[in-house]
């Protein structure tokens, strides 16, 4: 015991010197602390002698037997009164809809005992919903949002200045300051986002009513003032158009990421998705841009330009078509890309009426210019929905430009802001934050006391969505509701409430959507639309006018387009929003943060991204990984600076960088919620990534996401990144990825681009009478192991991905997260390749290297090899989500010393958590490196920062069914075997066979696009049997013959014959 | 168990059946006899049979006490009209019936098909009934045994004894101390420090046999108490983890509530109360609402014990008996959980009683004929559930889900040497089906 008390002093001595002394005059001290010194990352550096370690064993020994020796008593608490529809143990679905302002799903949510625990689109109805493969389209901010219902940094009561108030306090306070303020002729403005809840509109109108001077300004964090304004000046109504591509044969995309971040995007997902099979009608994809964009990736033809190029290309086209089609030119330009752009045009000319451009630029007059090029192809109408628009992106960025001058001069008497957060996502924040204090009275709705509440005088907390009632109206005639999943966990109210008591109302926001839809007697059937989340009905209030014929003035247009061309420098900027963080109001969420970006595969951070071709120039770290982190540059916009690492992104136009947006949360120590901030080794406290929405451009009065001149410095210091792939290309692997082109696919045999693996036998396999090197046999006929019976024995489950309809959004990725309990390990283990994600999507670029132009240039093995690691300037990408593949003849079976992995008669590679003794041998031993081993128990405040598990409430969100791993196991993806048991149970209770779809994955749910089949490969009639014997299949690493249960569907672009890339030729030789 | 405790728990056991023999004995012949015994009896069994679940013969319930019902209706009315349909003969403008009826909560009472003799011999048992005397500790549970709450009591003496143990030491280094300081004071040689173990060592060398005797009890005593320990810690599943047989919150008599009607008890359906088994995971502790199905009614249990579990119910359901209405006070009942399954494994209740069609009491015992108290019966360790899934025979007939594995064996080469292999005891088990992978329990 002696040897103990020293080591408490020698770490007294060291870390807390003034207390020891005194406690040494002390003889009894009243409290040691252990927990804090255990809890000293130091103590682990503390020597201790073997005797000492001896004492220690002998000790801890002896405590663990008595610790033990106690069963523990479990209670079992029954309600008192059971909620007939609530059976413990069985999950109950809920129709609802998410709607942030930037996203719009219906969705299903499911609950467990109460608790939402896990969301996914809209099976049957929605605009997200896929009718082809019945599911809907959610993206990783969609159904990640359940976790942020748990999160303990939620506001959990008014607050006043910072300090706990009550409901009553605060609608007295504010209904005397409101009064007050319309009394005085004050404004009283209501700043939020996009609403397109009919309900809350008129919840603003009832405090209109009661304060005259009330007045809603809606801002979009994202502006789309530029399109809706054009359609205007185009056609009389200032909305954001309905899309149908599946109408669409043709579509051009400049700098539109439709499928990511652009308009709404989980319908166009689904959408663009129906039309890239290869067997239908194969739509054509242009995208135009200067980052590379998940649609960019996406897309048959990427033409990489600088931003500032953008309105000269889209002069080009707009001229191009004209000359075409008989419409009058603009003027021509010299776009650079202008060859390209014809090539475009013909394409667009020739599906007239059945094509669409988009275009990303929030210039007014570019959006003209777009809407004359649509206008000529005769695609209004048709894949252009005027008169059905949909009603998001109402935002006006004047409205909000002159409220915060109008702040600033003091003309604002009181300011409520619901569903935004100006002073982090405002260029002018610094403005915002003074004309703020300049308001007398100044109400957040946030949930948070994040940058714009903790300013605020009162912060009156909405509910999460989870728990709150709303109705929405995302297009002209279609509905929407949403209901709680759970009741309030804290002492919150719906902001629409809070609204009504200040309207002197005392009506429940639930009664007062019922009221909204009795008086507009649309026939909507209450019951029916809440169960099904959605109805149509005859749009409500004015009808929209039909659309105007197309009125504007085009020379106006293209000197406004060209404005936003001139000035610019050696660097341009792009700022744009990733896929996972959006414009940052989930940023708290840790499942989002770990979710790494589909491009940069970046993941914790916001970074610069930079063509290699630059990187290489300014000399920074080109490839980085756990030892080689990334250089830091300066970005100076204006007086704008921001340090970052740069991360070399291939296919980004040289000359250009991208910065994304979102990041940088809660900078001055606000308190925005669990991950958007974290604590570094040394203790520093510091927000993930850095904001960049202070660069935003603000010029002409609307947000433009470029900054044509901008300087960068490298700072010559170094930053540690946490990347999940480091490599770039696949390295000629054609046995990895296979890609071909759709003349190829359609005019030739299979063995032209899904070439079988053979291998050469020593018999006379062709019947030439001579053995030789033709003689080759399948590999699937060679077998090291003894076969499973699996072949028509029961079930064979399997998995089938298309890498056509595989977007690479990462919605399987977050989906797999809360499906199967998997924990957030943290930037830093992220770094040591520690991730713990059971679900990744490769991606990989294209390489201008291949053997042939090797062996034409008489080149070295190890040279083309490394020249193969180099992706192209502009590279071609695919996205190939990867899993445990299920191996029927599975090489980390064979290896597990203690059989805790094994193979099921249903043909699934069983991980048995409570055998494995962590030897990591199967790891080691998976081809396919799908394995994960648990470094650490996550579910400790190590953690505690990170993986939402560690605290009680975040523990809400675990999946009851599915075991929380413990520290030294292995795990890997299951395929849902939770799921399948739970579907066959069903089936065999209905005494029925499992029925095709009656079973999904959370990654199969989760894929709107139809890209992840889940079925039975021993059902001759499912979908995925299909698949698997279809043309296309093939499975990954075929030629080691380890037989997986998931094979994939070899990507076509929609190309002529030899242009898919390199990766056609190379597949007829592989 | 210890010996002790097995000695103690047989003679409470025995102490209370003589206790409860003798008051049955004392309060059988103090109970009064009616005049005509034939006519009570022929009065019980149709006042139970038709009246007993809205009725009491002494007290309210949803509908008066009857006894003296016939006295209270003397001159005001046709009693046997009301009895045979109230509803009728609220019609006749009654106004003792009219007032009864609005006094009642205006609810009517169901036609009665009973003839005017049977209504004299009901009302004959209502007027002579007197309530049974509490039969004492004849229905009333032994006290549960095994692990509580409080755990068992050695441990404390441990660390009891360690207490004494350091105590004794630093007395004996003060003792040590002091005459040190007084050899110091009178100036002689301080004795030798031997410290404290080497003191130890000094003594057990002078009185070996004493040491020895001493040591060998020491090491006995730990090697039982170990042994004993690893019994409760189910290393062997022992004794008393298969019956695990905590107490509870409320002393609820699975026998009372499940048991033969022929032993007196109510045979009450097992998924009356655990409703979710053939739904669910779990067969799920019924809610409180589900007790109050006939506890609104039975508020009286069969000795003063069980009326006060009754009343437990009430406290947490937050029910006035005396009002019958609901105060909105609740507070759930935190019963002790008996089976136990670690958190790795994966059971499924609907899938063995709905699927497999196994009766509760494969698993649970025999619940309805010896469990006053819920107890664990089988041990739930793995081997027990492998073995089951190793013999048992999946029930395949009449269900398509197993039609369609059959059909897929018959229809593949490979299916149909497999099935030979499944066929071989003639039966096909649940381990031949993958009843043995990890991936089935594990997840």
């Amino acid at each position: 015991m002696s040897s103990t008390k020293r080591y408490w002093t020698d770490l007294g001595d060291l870390h807390q010197a003034p207390e020891v002394i005194k406690g040494r005059e002390n003889e009894f001290p009243t409290d040691l602390a252990i927990d804090q010194v255990l809890g000293d990352r130091n103590f682990q550096g503390a020597s201790t002698g073997r005797r000492d370690f001896l004492k220690f064993l002998g000790f801890s020994l002896g405590a663990a037997t008595l610790a033990a020796c106690e069963t523990p008593v479990i209670r079992s608490i029954p309600y008192v009164n059971k909620p007939e529809d609530i059976t413990p143990g069985v999950a109950n679905w809920y129709a609802s809809t998410f709607y942030d302002g930037e996203d719009f799903a219906s969705i299903l949510v499911k609950t467990r005992e109460g608790r939402p625990i896990h969301i996914k689109g809209n099976t049957r109805f929605g605009i997200n919903h896929n009718p082809k493969v019945g599911k809907g389209v959610v993206n990783a901010r969609i159904n990640s949002s359940v976790l942020s219902l748990y999160d303990n940094a939620r506001l959990k009561a008014p607050m006043t200045k910072g300090a706990a108030a009550t409901w009553a306090d605060a609608d007295t306070a504010i209904r005397t300051q409101l009064a007050a303020t319309a009394q005085s002729g004050k404004r009283i403005v209501v700043l939020t986002n996009t609403i397109i809840s009919p309900s809350t509109k008129r919840a603003v109108e009832a405090l209109k009513a009661t304060y005259p001077t009330v007045e809603h300004v809606q801002y979009d964090t994202i502006s789309y003032s530029g399109i809706t304004g054009a359609n205007l000046k185009s056609f009389g109504k200032r909305v954001m158009p309905s899309y149908d591509l599946t109408k669409a044969d043709v579509i051009v995309s400049v700098d539109a990421d439709f499928l990511g971040s652009w308009g709404s995007a989980t319908e166009h997902s689904w959408q663009y998705s129906n039309r890239r099979d290869p067997d239908g009608a194969m739509n054509k994809h242009f995208q135009f841009e200067a980052r590379m964009s998940l649609t960019g990736a996406n897309a048959d033809v990427r033409v990489p330009m600088k931003q500032s190029e953008l309105p000269l290309a889209v002069i080009s086209l707009h001229d191009h078509i004209a000359k075409k089609v008989g419409g009058t030119p603009v003027g021509g330009s010299n776009a650079t890309v202008d060859a390209a752009m014809s090539a475009a045009a013909d394409a667009l000319v020739a599906a007239k009426g059945r094509s669409v451009v988009l275009c990303g630029s929030n210039n007014e007059g570019v959006q003209v210019l777009v809407n004359s090029i649509n206008s000529m192809l005769g695609n209004y109408g048709s894949t252009i929905d005027l008169a059905g628009h949909t009603w998001f992106k109402q935002g006006d960025d004047a409205a909000v430009a002159q409220l915060v001058k109008d702040m600033n001069a003091g003309a604002v008497g009181a300011l409520l802001i619901a569903g935004v957060n100006p002073a982090y996502s405002l260029a002018n924040a610094a403005e915002f934050k003074a004309g703020l204090g300049k308001v007398g009275l100044s109400v957040s709705f946030s949930g948070y006391a994040d940058e714009t509440a903790s300013l605020c005088t009162w912060t009156c907390p909405d509910h999460h969505y989870l728990e709150s009632w709303n109705d929405y109206q995302p297009k002209v005639g279609q509905y929407a509701l949403a209901q709680p999943a759970i009741r309030h966990l804290f002492d919150t109210r719906q902001w629409q409430e809070s609204l009504l008591r200040w309207s002197g109302s005392e009506q429940s926001y639930h009664d007062f959507i019922r009221d909204t839809w009795t008086a507009n007697a649309v026939g909507m059937d209450w019951h029916q639309a809440l169960h099904d989340g959605v109805f149509t009905a005859a749009a409500m209030g004015a009808l929209p006018e039909p659309a105007a014929p197309l009125a504007a003035d085009l020379n106006a247009a293209v000197a406004q387009a060209k404005a936003a061309s001139t000035g610019a420098g050696e660097w341009e900027l792009v700022l744009y929003t990733t896929e996972a963080i959006g414009n940052g109001q989930h940023a708290n969420n840790p499942w989002l943060q770990e979710m790494p970006d589909p491009l940069t595969k970046l993941t914790w951070d916001n970074c610069v991204c930079m063509a290699p071709a630059d990187i290489t120039r300014l000399g920074l770290n080109m490839y980085l990984g756990e030892q080689a982190p990334a250089s830091l540059v300066t970005v100076k916009a204006g007086n704008n600076e921001i340090t970052l690492p740069a991360v070399a992104a291939p296919g980004q136009k040289p000359g250009t960088i991208a910065i994304a947006l979102g990041y940088g949360r809660g900078a001055n120590g606000e308190k925005v919620g669990l991950a958007a901030c974290v604590t570094d080794h040394e203790g520093n406290f510091n927000p993930v990534g850095r904001n960049a929405y202070p660069m935003v451009n603000w010029a002409g009065g609307a947000q433009h996401y470029e900054v044509l001149n901008v300087t960068i410095t490298p700072t010559g210091a170094t930053y540690p990144v946490g990347l999940t792939q480091t490599h770039m290309t696949h390295m000629d692997r054609h046995s990895v990825v296979k890609e071909t082109s759709v003349a190829t696919y359609k005019g030739s045999d299979k063995r032209a681009y899904n070439h079988p693996h053979e291998l050469a036998v020593h018999e006379d396999v062709n019947g030439d009478g001579a053995i030789n090197a033709q003689d080759k046999k399948p590999v699937l006929e060679f077998d090291l192991w003894d076969e499973h019976p699996v072949e028509g024995v029961g079930h064979r489950w399997g998995l089938s991905i298309d890498l056509n309809s595989c977007t690479g959004c990462g919605a399987c990725v977050t989906a797999c997260n809360s499906e199967n309990n998997i924990p957030v390990v943290g930037k830093d283990e992220v770094r040591r390749s520690r991730d713990m994600h059971w679900l990744r999507i490769d991606r990989y670029f294209s390489s201008d290297m291949t053997k042939e132009r090797a062996k034409a240039e008489d080149m070295g093995k190890i040279e083309m090899y490394l020249d193969m690691e180099v992706p192209s300037e502009n590279p071609k990408v695919v996205f190939m989500p990867v899993m445990c593949q299920h191996c029927n003849h599975a090489p980390c079976e064979t290896v597990c010393p203690v059989a805790a992995t094994t193979h099921s008669n249903e043909g699934l590679n069983q991980m048995t958590y409570n055998r494995c003794i962590g030897t990591r041998y199967c790891a080691n031993n998976c081809p396919y490196k799908v394995r994960r081993f648990n470094w650490f128990n996550y579910v400790t405040e190590q953690f505690g920062e990170v993986n939402p598990a560690w605290d009680d409430l975040g523990r809400m969100v675990l999946n009851p069914d599915v075991t929380v791993r413990a520290r030294g196991v292995i795990e890997k993806c299951s395929m849902c075997v939770q799921s399948i048991q739970a579907g066959k149970l069903q089936a065999k209770k209905e005494g029925r066979p499992v029925k095709d779809g009656d079973i999904e994955t959370a990654c199969s749910a989760a894929c709107g696009t139809g890209a992840i089949v889940f079925g039975d490969l021993n059902d001759k009639g499912s979908k995925v049997r299909g698949l698997a014997d279809s043309d296309r299949s093939y499975h990954m690493l075929e030629e080691i013959g380890v037989q997986p249960n998931v094979n994939y569907l070899v990507k076509v672009r929609n190309l002529p014959t030899g242009q898919a890339g390199v990766a056609e030729e190379a597949a007829h030789h592989a | 168990m210890p010996l002790v405790a097995r000695i103690s728990k047989r003679s409470t056991g025995l102490l209370h059946a003589a206790f409860a023999l003798i008051l049955t004995l004392v309060f059988t012949t103090a109970q009064a006899q009616p005049a005509d015994q034939a006519l009570y009896d022929k009065g019980e069994k149709l006042f139970k049979g038709n009246c007993g679940s809205c009725h009491k013969p002494d007290k309210d319930l949803t509908g008066p006490a009857l006894k003296g019902s016939r006295a209270r209706w003397e001159g005001k009315g046709d009693i046997y009209a009301w009895i045979k349909n109230s509803s009728e003969y609220l019609k006749t403008g009654n106004a003792y019936a009219n007032d009864l009826f609005n006094q009642w909560n205006k609810s009517p009472m169901t036609a009665q098909a009973v003839t005017d003799e049977e209504i004299d011999a009901i009302l004959y048992y209502a007027d002579n009934y007197t309530p049974p005397a509490p039969k004492g500790g004849a229905v009333a549970e032994a006290p549960p045994t095994g692990p509580t709450d409080a755990g068992p009591a050695w441990p404390w003496f441990l660390v009891l004894g360690l207490l004494f143990l350091v105590v004794a030491m630093s007395l004996s280094g003060v003792r040590k101390g002091l005459s040190q300081a007084v050899a110091q004071a009178e100036g002689r040689q301080p004795e030798p420090e031997l410290g404290t173990m080497g003191t130890i060592r000094q003594w057990a060398w002078n009185n070996k046999a004493f040491a020895s005797i001493i040591g060998l009890f020491v090491v006995v005593f730990i090697v039982l108490k170990l042994w004993d320990a690893a019994w409760v810690i189910g290393v062997y599943g022992g004794d008393e983890v298969e019956h695990y047989k905590p107490e509870q919150p409320i002393l609820f008599n699975h026998t009372l509530h499940a048991g033969k009607v022929e032993a007196g008890n109510l045979a009450i359906d097992c998924q009356y109360c655990h409703s979710s088994v053939e739904k669910s995971k779990h067969a799920g502790i019924p809610s409180t609402n589900i007790c109050m199905n006939c506890h609104t009614a039975v508020e009286e249990g069969r000795s003063p014990e069980g009326t006060k579990e009754i009343a437990k119910i009430y406290a947490a359901v937050g029910w006035d008996p005396a009002t019958k209405k609901y105060t909105g006070n609740e507070e759930p009942v935190k019963w002790v959980k008996v089976h136990n399954l670690p958190d790795h494994a994966y059971f499924n209740h609907a899938q063995h009683v709905a699927v497999g069609k196994i009766e509760c009491q494969e698993c649970h015992g025999p619940v309805e004929e010896k469990m006053d108290v819920a107890e664990q019966w089988a041990p739930l360790t793995m081997g027990w559930c492998i073995d089951c899934h190793n013999q048992k025979e999946v029930k395949m007939a009449g269900n398509g889900y197993y039609d369609e594995t059959m059909k897929r064996l018959h229809d593949s080469k490979l299916g149909e040497r497999e099935l030979k292999n499944y066929l071989e005891d003639d039966k096909i088990t649940v381990k031949e089906l993958g009843g043995w992978e990890c991936a089935k329990c594990h997840y």
